[in-house]
């Protein structure tokens, strides 16, 4: 079941130049189907990244160019909540699409969400046309 | 959230919260049709399994703990990666990547149930567990001792799925 929470974001002037995507799951089954869900999308996508946790992400957002991170919130080492209170502390980085894929769909984790400027919060199990479809919101700018 | 012991939590509510997040994250994520058995169904089908069973457990904890524990053939936990991953039929996936799949599948069964109990609540799940259990071992004969909150056969593609529900 997928929530389509918007918070509200900076537009970007990107929409169809290629996305940079970093997917973010301590599940390599998990990064493998969004990676190839992002794949059947069918618009322009550059470089995707992937990593298994929170921390990982951070190493390759400070070296690459990220347009959107799809994170999962239950992950070792550092999870989906600690990645995006590290990312709201970088201004680099307040554009970053950000968006939740997890098994958590609580009100008290999505308020937790919120309050960190996710833009999407889709709940696992999710359809793959679920995140298909928030992949072309995200390219068409239509997420504000 | 009460606690599961509590009359505000009916076992009722338990199994049937259970079985639709059992059919939700099957047929939605893994597109496999969900099919009840009962203990004889079960049984029957579980003898004729010739490959190990695999056993997948995922901890939670929070306004209760316990853990999802799901006992499945291996060859459905093979068929389950291969039609999440939309591999081809005939592949068989990694060891590695079969575990793991797997594990994500109890956990998102895990996450939904809980879900499907209270969406107030906040529960922290654990890394999944996985283990091939030995030559011979069938799930119809092992004995369950520890408090069992509710429990689910059901038949995926015509295999035999067990999913019980402990407390701590």
């Amino acid at each position: 079941m997928a929530d389509v929470n918007m918070s509200q974001s900076n537009p970007t002037t990107t929409a169809m130049k290629p996305l940079n995507i970093l997917i973010v799951d301590d599940s390599a089954t998990m990064r493998a189907l969004l990676h190839r869900v992002v794949g059947l999308a069918d618009l322009p996508i550059g470089t995707i990244y992937q990593a298994p946790n929170g921390l990982e992400a951070l190493k390759i957002l400070e070296t690459c160019s990220v347009q959107a991170v799809f994170t999962d919130l239950n992950m070792p080492v550092m999870n989906g909540m600690e990645l995006l209170r590290e990312m709201a502390k970088r201004d680099a980085w307040k554009d970053l699409l950000r968006i939740i894929i997890s098994t958590d769909g609580s009100k008290l984790r999505r308020d937790e969400a919120r309050e960190l400027n996710v833009n999407l919060y889709v709940e696992k199990p999710f359809r793959p046309e679920v995140v298909r479809d928030v992949l072309c919101q995200i390219a068409s700018a239509d997420v504000l | 959230m009460s606690s599961a012991k509590s009359p505000a939590l009916m076992s009722s509510d338990l199994h049937d919260a259970l079985q639709r997040a059992l059919i939700e994250v099957s047929e939605n994520a893994f597109f496999v049709f969900v099919e009840p058995a009962n203990a004889t169904q079960f049984a029957a089908a579980a003898d004729q399994v010739t490959t190990a069973w695999l056993k997948v457990s995922v901890t939670f904890a929070g306004a209760f703990s316990g853990s999802v524990e799901i006992a499945l053939p291996e060859t459905l936990g093979g068929w389950l990666v291969t039609s999440l991953l939309g591999m081809d039929t005939q592949q068989t996936p990694a060891e590695s990547q079969m575990f793991d799949g797997v594990g994500e599948f109890a956990n998102m069964v895990c996450g939904a149930w809980l879900s499907k109990l209270s969406n107030k609540a906040m529960f922290e799940l654990r890394v999944p567990a996985v283990t091939r259990m030995s030559q011979g071992w069938n799930p119809v004969a092992e004995t369950r001792g520890r408090e069992e909150l509710a429990c689910r056969m059901v038949m995926l593609n015509d295999l035999p799925m067990r999913v019980l529900i402990r407390s701590n």
